[in-house]
């Protein structure tokens, strides 16, 4: 009988202990994060510390699981299916391009009543900023990195060229270009691959040169776009012999070896002159604003920028794990780890923060001529408005460099594309 | 063979499964495509437009080209890849030495991630520092010196489908396969009458695999109809949209949020394919299933 008891209690009490432990366990909140900040990427180490820190201090109650996305336009092409079938990962980056798509959706969270009742949103992020993003009331993502592009170039090889300063009109550039051709080097970095990156950020420049800030309200009629092209079609013929069909990795190495004289990217890039570029390279870069078109619409000095990622959450039906997803997300814009991510990265950030004064030089340069810039113009792909017409830029921009179309041409073939 | 009144219940129910995994996976999904290929359907939204996305389609360049392209990569893989692939299969059945190592180092590709192979070639054929130019320049080939095989007009679809040939292996396995089952009588008939290797290969071997040849034609052709991978990590249908095919180009429109027009394209695809394989199938009947 005795023995009978004790079976039954020792039954009970390894079931209830059990059931007590699923129930700790299940408690845990796990939040998917498929992000582009990993690997090569410039952000990746700190946005790791920064999700192992919240993991160790949210121990047993939220976990923050990252999921590598290693290829950001995959990534993007990914999230772009995902908005369509409403399957929106917890956390995510998403781009300017997808903002609008995002919001139509209706799966994303609002983040609108968050910012309502709490104050460390409207403390971190500068007046304005939240509520320009607002669509029909709701807040459907966080702007978060900024980014300008101006010209980063190697004064090494501009100096054996005969140049000091950086040009700044394009004649004096493609004077520049000839005299770094004859040294032996090539001039400029260009590509088409993919979402044809690098050399899309050249004919936004071009553009806003041409047509001003405002070039895209009047649309792909406007001679601004050819102008653009007729500037493209002679950056093609100072670039690298692999530049059609070349990835953005193909065309940053080029700059990173020092076989190219002159290249454009984000500030993100700061970091990998000196964890990949050739010893020295940091020391040799100087930045500058693009070339301006004569006769055209832009002032000097313009620059070329704009919102870069924003962070958004998918809709959850779970009051609590929207609570932990929140919380993951101020935790992301704190003054404190935006300025950590800035420090190590390069990467310029909506949200307000105490930068280091050891700030990298490269980053100190381009605040200063950010700041002093008469405009920030939008880049092609985020004032275009229309994914179609982005899509099909980097097949316009390689026909134009094979001499398939001219430059009227490849405006015709963006026009076709919508 | 009459099927008893008791049997045809239990038929069913053995055949019930497939049939419903087939509508559920197959048919309902084609209706869906079909339906939603006359709408501007965005993932969000969608509205009927009549034949909108259909002629709006065939007035696109760089969809035709996507279709003769694909049809391109049809005939390559129908005229050359299984040609050649006999022609292996054949010098392999003779079983000379090392046959093995060759069968195996052909199927290699088969076994090793397309993809990888894909951004192998890719940096083999790249203009800077590519492999290919720097054989050809070593051999005296100086023009190719900076030729940019997938980023060239002339070149890149043929950079592709010259690529696309170390696929031979697969079709040129499922040859071999066959000729290990044709009996040695005929061989031995053949040796006794003095016949070469050659006529042998020409007059018993070719004829008894003549059916596997055109299942490896039909194979080679499904297989390029949808072909992806290769394009989109080597070129992405570029430069100038000169080597797009239409699985790239669906997957563009659907990546634009064009999702009744990329349907509409599926729509067109399968048309093609279905044309294509009917048209195969009468064309190669009487000698595949004799």
């Amino acid at each position: 009988m005795i023995k009978s008891i004790l079976k039954l209690f020792s039954v009970v009490f390894i079931s209830t202990s059990l059931t007590v432990i699923s129930t700790v366990a299940s408690a845990e909140i796990t939040i998917n994060w498929p992000s582009i900040w990993v690997g090569k990427d410039s952000k990746s180490t700190v946005i790791s510390e920064l999700v192992d820190e919240f993991n160790s201090a949210n121990s047993g109650s939220i976990k923050v699981v990252i999921e590598e996305q290693t290829d950001y336009d995959i990534y993007a092409q990914k999230l772009t299916a995902q908005i369509s079938t409403g399957d929106l990962p917890d956390i995510f980056t998403v781009g300017a391009d997808l903002l609008s798509i995002l919001h139509r959706s209706g799966k994303a969270m609002d983040l609108a009543p968050h910012v309502a009742s709490d104050s460390h949103w409207n403390n971190v992020y500068p007046e304005g900023a939240l509520e320009s993003n607002m669509m029909g009331g709701q807040l459907t993502n966080l702007p978060y990195e900024l980014f300008v592009t101006p010209v980063t170039y190697n004064k090494k090889l501009l100096k054996a060229a005969g140049y000091d300063e950086f040009p700044a009109t394009y004649d004096e550039f493609f004077k520049m270009c000839e005299a770094v051709t004859a040294t032996g080097k090539v001039c400029t970095s260009q590509m088409t691959a993919k979402n044809a990156w690098t050399s899309m950020l050249w004919f936004s420049q071009a553009l806003a040169s041409a047509g001003g800030p405002n070039v895209y309200e009047r649309g792909l009629d406007d001679p601004a776009f050819v102008k653009a092209f007729e500037v493209m079609e002679k950056m093609y013929q100072y670039t690298t012999s692999d530049a059609v069909g070349a990835d953005a990795g193909v065309s940053g190495g080029h700059f990173l070896n020092e076989r190219t004289a002159v290249f454009m990217n984000g500030p993100w890039f700061i970091a990998r002159y000196t964890s990949d570029g050739i010893p020295g390279l940091h020391e040799n870069i100087g930045v500058a604003p693009a070339p301006m078109l004569t006769g055209g619409e832009g002032a000097p000095g313009g620059y070329v920028g704009g919102k870069q990622s924003s962070l958004a959450a998918g809709k959850q039906s779970d009051p609590a794990k929207e609570e932990a997803v929140v919380k993951f997300l101020k935790w992301l814009t704190t003054p404190e780890n935006v300025a950590r991510l800035s420090y190590s990265s390069g990467a310029m950030f909506i949200v307000k923060a105490d930068l280091p004064s050891d700030m990298d030089r490269l980053f100190i340069e381009m605040n200063e001529q950010k700041g002093n810039a008469p405009y920030v113009a939008k880049t092609f792909m985020n004032g275009m408005g229309s994914l179609p017409i982005v899509s099909e830029f980097p097949q316009a921009l390689s026909a134009l460099a094979l001499g398939e179309v001219t430059p009227e041409g490849a405006v015709e073939m963006l026009k076709d594309a919508e | 063979m009459q099927i008893k009144k008791d049997e045809v219940v239990w038929l069913l129910l053995f055949i019930a499964p497939a049939i419903i995994l087939f509508f559920l996976f197959f048919i309902i999904p084609i209706l869906f495509l079909f339906v939603t290929s006359f709408t501007n359907w965005d993932g969000i939204s969608a509205e009927f437009v009549g034949l909108e996305n259909y002629t709006k389609l065939f007035n696109k360049k760089s969809f035709v080209r996507a279709i003769t392209n694909n049809l391109y990569w049809c005939l390559t893989a129908a005229l050359i890849t299984v040609p050649l692939a006999l022609i292996i299969a054949l010098l392999l059945a003779h079983r000379s030495r090392g046959w093995k190592v060759f069968r195996t180092v052909l199927f290699i590709p088969q076994v090793v991630s397309s993809a990888a192979i894909a951004m192998l070639w890719a940096a083999m054929f790249n203009a800077e520092y590519g492999l290919v130019n720097f054989l050809l320049d070593y051999i005296g080939f100086s023009d190719y010196k900076n030729h940019n095989w997938l980023g060239n007009i002339r070149t890149a679809n043929a950079a592709l489908i010259g690529f696309s040939l170390c696929y031979v292996g697969y079709f040129m396995v499922i040859m071999l396969a066959k000729t290990a089952g044709i009996s040695e009588d005929y061989y031995d008939a053949a040796n006794i009458d003095g016949a070469s290797q050659f006529q042998k290969d020409l007059h018993i071997t070719a004829p008894l695999i003549k059916s596997t040849f055109f299942l490896c034609i039909i194979l080679a052709v499904i297989f390029n109809l949808r072909q992806f991978e290769y394009v989109y990590l080597m070129t992405a249908g570029g430069p100038a949209n000169k080597t797009q095919v239409l699985v790239v180009y669906i997957w563009n429109e659907l990546s634009v949020q064009r999702l009744g027009r990329g349907n509409a394209a599926g729509v067109i695809m399968i048309a093609i394919g279905a044309i294509l394989l009917l048209s195969l199938r009468k064309l190669l009947k009487s000698e595949t299933y004799n």
